[in-house]
């Protein structure tokens, strides 16, 4: 039996603003192995981001218990394990687009490959040739997929993408995805796109759905040919 | 709409808000504390001028004067505290025997002085020796005929026959020039020394003595009625106090219709204070300006450090439907809170630097300055908030507002080279003024209108702008260009992350060499006013030490030469060294100067020698020279004219003679010029080997033992009295009497209060500009460093980053500011060498200041860096899920 990446037991998250107490996730437990392919489904504010960040271990959660067993030790995880895509534009305003998307690697003291990788990550979502632009100089799809660059640059165990194509139109949604799973074909990473689009999550093997904060249903769907 | 912009305001702004609030309010404070600074020094000047005037009027009667009406002309003109009557009377000479011979004097005087004259005008005769009942013989006089307490005196009255008096005391008259100055002599026409020899009487023996001279020769005496004017009604300020007494004096003499002539001591006083009064006001607006200018730039950086947040908030409004109108509404109620606090701030500090520094009334009586500067304040506000607003209303869209300005064009300042422009402009001005020894301030004597050269503040104003401008262009330059060598320099600190960081500092070059520019006028300022202040203080010192001699100076007389106690005083404790010094009267030509008598080869060891003592000369050569040869004299360089004195020259000096009291010539060579020496007068006076002048005097009595002092200079001035006590006229000085005396004369500009205020309120700047606009530049981009951290950079790697900025803003700042202030204070001191006297040789520095300084500085960048650090270390998720 392989070992989850993710493991949660009663995983919630409540934020408290003001007087009132939201409850963004309620108590859930889930696994994630690797591999998976899963689309996170649900309208907005039903606590997509929250439980994506909660993995990513950007959040910590209000009750139970979430532990990354083929990953290692909370704290530990980002940026050589766990790849994020931000839903917002997360690219560093004063560093052009392969500096940016060099930055997982730098981080990680991977100095000498940084930059020629940065630039095949680019290549591979189709941005190549605008490596030295600066993020103001893009628009909003093409920011998108730089931010999907850098979250794959350092080859993570496991991808978390909030909305990677909300701004994007079908044909390139559809072009993003393609790169997406293809980059991931050959590894065992496991994949996790929030996202509102059907066609995505048909695409994908397993759809999870969040509804008012609570994940309800697990259904493991055909993927799509 | 507007409370919830109400509440962002007091929200989670807090910082800008609070930081611009407190910018203006040191705006406003600087402002008013510099104004009522500027209104009670000029106010205590006229009152410090004329404390000290031992005889305000000396009003001489014509031959024939009704003195009753003149009286009564007096009354009606002044208002006054008190008045004496005073005879003058000239006499062909004194004589006395000693033993076989004979002294006589030249031409002299003699006072009549009515009773009670002592009581009512105390600082015009001291008795050294004796009692005051009876005949008083000044110091001079006595040595010459060589007469002490008991001894008779020979008066030779003009047109009637000698008359013989007994010395009752031995007096000093620390006045003489006002005392007999000749009245009526047309302004200009040069000071008139007064008589070598003078006898005072009691009014009553003086009429009895002078009467009949008075019907032979009636040209021979005078009547002269002193004046004490009652000085409430001055007006602050001395150049107006000065007028008002010229024209009290002009009224009074039209009254009396020319049968009296006023000498007036009170305006003279009054003219000579003009101006310092002005220097006071030119040191104001040199060392103040700066600070209000920096002030205002800080206020300005905390408000547009929001600028582009609050564009995009301002965006975002307007695609929420809100109109222009309204969002300039917002920002003039953001601008108007900013202000108002401000104002109160700032009164507050001022009315606390008022109370700590000056009495509360100067506050009040500054009433105008507090206006203005809260006038200034919202004006700052104004600009700082509402400007940028409107001009965004007018201009720019809402796309527009996204754009970061990271490529943006070069300033226009840049562009028109702005900053050459002002540093050429302060060479200039420097040069014309400098280089031409032209004074910053002209009050010539005489003359009722002064002039102060304000345009001489282009130098340094132009030098400090200029120059805080030129290093931004560098930046800009340096970081656009040098980006690989300043990833190497960052290297130690960044690591493998230091090309990313230098690319990331190179492409916000803007910003950085903002912060670069601000900290580097904060530095300069607070270097530039605390050299200046050192010089400034370390010259006072200098000036008290030539005044006073030594740090404890024992005087004596020829008779009672304290020399004879050298062994003793030098035996004291805390005594470094004690030397001993001549100090004669000589007669060069006609003209009877002080003469000094040293040991050049140990004068030294007791008190300082500065270059500046001497012309054309080291101090070292000066007594090299002297040393050289036995008969060396060193003059006055108004003596060496006089004389077309060269080098080498003969130069033939009568001095008085310990075996006949009598003057003789004895032979100097000339050697160099001496502009000042210790103790010695300002004017004129000579220094030659003491082992010279012993020699040719007969007596190898030193007048003067000057004492340099290891511990407490009171200590060993009391334990120096104890001494000498024994002696008679002995008189002990310390230099720090003569430093408070010398303090509140007008020979210096009380700067204490000002500098104190500037020092204080620039370590402030430079923690607000290192700690708070670091913290909010930082704070503007806290969302890139709250991806970093979601990235998952280790708080070292964010570290990095930040460290680097901050190394970068701070150290380039640092460095460059005290550069500029270092060549600030030179400006500034060559600018006003007026106020110095002696010019400084060299600046002074300050290190506990500058030490002080550079530890705030680190200590609020960490500070800000610290803060920043943990606010990104936490990963916002909500930042990360919106914009
Ligand atoms: N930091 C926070 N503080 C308070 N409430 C929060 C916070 N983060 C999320 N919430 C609330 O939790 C709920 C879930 O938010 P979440 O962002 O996870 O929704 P989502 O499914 O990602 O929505 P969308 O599709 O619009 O991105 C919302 O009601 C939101 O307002
Ligand atoms: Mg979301």
């Amino acid at each position: 039996m392989t070992t989850p990446l993710v493991e949660a037991v009663g995983v919630g998250r409540s934020f408290r603003l003001g007087g009132q107490v939201i409850e963004a996730l309620l108590p859930a437990s889930f696994e994630v192995f690797p591999g998976d392919r899963i689309a996170l489904m649900g309208p907005s504010g039903s606590g997509k981001s929250t439980l994506l960040h909660l993995m990513a271990d950007l959040d910590v959660p209000s009750t139970g218990r979430l532990t990354w067993p083929a990953l290692g030790a909370s704290g530990r995880l980002r940026p050589g394990r766990i790849g994020m895509v931000f839903q917002a534009s997360s690219l560093l305003p004063m560093l052009d687009l392969a500096e940016n998307v060099a930055l997982p690697l730098l981080l990680q003291g991977h100095t000498q490959e940084a930059r020629e990788r940065a630039l095949q990550a680019l290549d591979a979502v189709g941005l190549g040739s605008l490596a030295d632009k600066l993020p103001e100089e893009l628009s909003g799809g093409q920011a998108q997929r730089v931010g999907l660059a850098r979250a794959l640059v350092g080859r993570p165990k496991l991808i978390l993408a909030d909305e990677p194509t909300g701004q994007l139109d079908h044909a390139t949604a559809r072009h993003v995805l393609d790169a997406l799973l293809a980059a991931l074909e050959a590894t065992d990473a496991a994949l996790i796109v929030a996202t509102h689009d059907a066609e995505i999550g048909a695409r994908l093997r397993s759809v999870w759905y969040l509804s008012h904060g609570s994940l309800h249903s697990e259904l493991e769907v055909e993927p799509a040919t | 709409m507007i409370g919830i912009w109400g509440k962002g305001l007091l929200g989670s702004r807090q910082g800008r808000l609070f930081g611009a609030m407190l910018g203006v309010g040191l705006t406003i404070g600087l402002i008013v504390a510099v104004g009522s600074f500027t209104v009670a020094a000029s106010g205590t000047m006229t009152a410090r001028a004329v404390a000290d005037v031992p005889v305000d009027w000396q009003i001489e009667l014509v031959p024939g004067a009704d003195a009753a009406a003149v009286n009564e002309a007096l009354d009606k003109a002044v208002k006054r505290r008190a008045l004496a009557t005073v005879g003058y009377a000239s006499v062909a000479g004194f004589a006395a025997r000693t033993g076989q011979t004979v002294q006589n004097t030249g031409a002299g005087k003699v006072i009549g002085v009515p009773p009670g004259y002592r009581e009512t005008f105390p600082h015009q005769i001291q008795l050294l020796l004796g009692t005051w009942d009876g005949a008083l013989i000044a110091q001079q006089t006595a040595a010459n005929l060589h007469v002490g307490v008991g001894d008779p005196v020979s008066i030779e009255r003009l047109g009637v026959g000698p008359t013989q008096v007994t010395v009752a005391g031995i007096v000093s008259l620390p006045n003489a020039d006002s005392m007999f100055q000749a009245i009526g002599m047309p302004k200009g026409a040069g000071p008139q020394a007064p008589p070598d020899n003078v006898l005072l009487l009691p009014l009553a023996q003086w009429h009895a003595l002078f009467d009949p001279q008075t019907s032979v020769r009636p040209d021979s005496v005078r009547s002269q009625l002193h004046v004490g004017l009652t000085h409430s009604g001055l007006a602050r300020d001395p150049a107006q106090a000065y007028l008002q007494v010229e024209r009290m004096a002009n009224n009074f003499e039209a009254r009396v219709a020319g049968s009296a002539l006023v000498g007036n001591n009170l305006a003279a006083r009054l003219e000579g204070a003009r101006a310092d009064a002005l220097y006071a006001r030119v040191l104001f607006l040199f060392l103040g300006v700066p600070g209000i200018v920096l002030a205002a730039l800080f206020t300005l950086a905390v408000a547009t450090s929001g600028l582009a947040r609050r564009r995009r908030e301002e965006a975002l409004l307007r695609t929420r439907g809100a109109s222009g109108t309204q969002i300039l509404k917002l920002a003039g109620i953001e601008a108007g809170v900013i202000g108002a606090g401000g104002v109160l701030a700032g009164w507050g500090l001022a009315a606390l630097a008022a109370l700590a520094w000056w009495e509360i009334s100067t506050f009040t009586a500054a009433l105008a300055w507090v206006v203005t500067a809260a006038v200034a304040g919202l004006l700052l506000a104004a600009c700082g908030i509402l400007l940028p607003a409107w001009r965004d209303a007018r201009q720019s869209t809402v796309a527009a507002a996204r754009g970061s300005g990271l490529r943006a064009p070069a300033p226009l300042w840049q562009r028109l080279y702005v900053d050459i422009a002002l540093l050429g402009l302060s060479a200039i001005v420097f040069w014309l003024i400098a280089g031409t020894g032209y004074q910053v301030v002209v009050a010539p004597e005489g003359v009722p209108q002064t002039a102060v050269h304000y345009d001489a503040f282009l130098a340094p104003l132009g030098l400090w702008i200029g120059a805080g401008l030129l290093v931004m262009r560098l930046m800009r330059l340096g970081l656009e260009r040098g980006r690989e060598g300043l990833a190497r320099l960052l290297a130690p600190l960044a690591g493998g992350l230091a090309p990313v960081v230098a690319a990331a500092l190179a492409r916000q070059k803007d910003l950085i060499a903002r912060g670069v520019a601000l900290v580097t006028l904060a530095f300069a300022f607070a270097v530039s006013i605390a050299v200046f202040n050192t010089t400034y203080r370390a010259q006072a010192l200098v000036d008290a030490q030539l005044t006073n001699g030594a740090d404890v100076t024992v005087t004596g007389s020829t008779g009672a030469p304290p020399a004879q106690l050298l062994q003793g005083l030098a035996a004291l404790p805390g005594v470094a060294a004690a030397e001993p010094m001549m100090h004669r009267y000589a007669y060069v030509g006609t003209d009877l100067q002080d003469m000094y008598g040293i040991d050049p080869a140990r004068i030294a060891r007791a008190t300082p020698m500065s270059d500046a003592y001497f012309a054309g000369m080291s101090a070292r050569e000066a007594l090299a020279r002297l040393a050289a040869r036995p008969d060396a004299v060193l003059v006055s360089e108004e003596t060496a004219q006089t004389f077309e004195l060269q080098p080498g020259d003969l130069l033939n000096v009568r001095l008085q003679s310990a075996v006949d009291h009598k003057y003789h010539v004895v032979p100097f060579h000339y050697v160099g010029i001496a502009r000042e020496f210790p103790t010695a007068p300002r004017d004129s006076f000579l220094v030659a080997n003491a082992s010279y002048m012993g020699r040719m005097t007969g007596t190898d009595a030193a007048e003067v033992v000057l004492l340099r002092t290891r511990g407490d200079p009171e200590a060993v001035a009391a334990g120096a009295r104890k001494l000498a006590a024994p002696l008679p006229g002995i008189q002990v000085s310390t230099l720090g009497e003569t430093r408070r005396l010398i303090g509140s004369s007008l020979t210096s500009v009380d700067l204490r209060g000002l500098t104190a205020l500037e020092l204080g309120f620039a370590v402030l700047m430079i923690a607000g500009v290192t700690g708070l606009i670091l913290l909010l530049g930082l704070a503007e981009r806290r969302r890139s460093f709250t991806i970093l951290a979601a990235l998952g950079a280790k708080p070292a790697q964010l570290g990095a980053f930040l460290w680097s900025e901050a190394l970068v803003i701070v150290g380039a700042g640092a460095a460059s500011g005290a550069a500029i202030g270092f060549a600030v204070a030179e400006v500034l001191v060559k600018l006003l060498s007026g106020v110095f006297d002696p010019p400084p040789e060299a600046l002074s520095i300050p290190w506990p200041y500058l030490i002080t300084v550079a530890v705030a500085a680190v200590a609020c960048t960490a500070a800000a860096v610290r803060v920043m650090l943990a606010l990104a270390r936490k990963p916002d998720p909500l930042a990360l899920r919106r914009e």
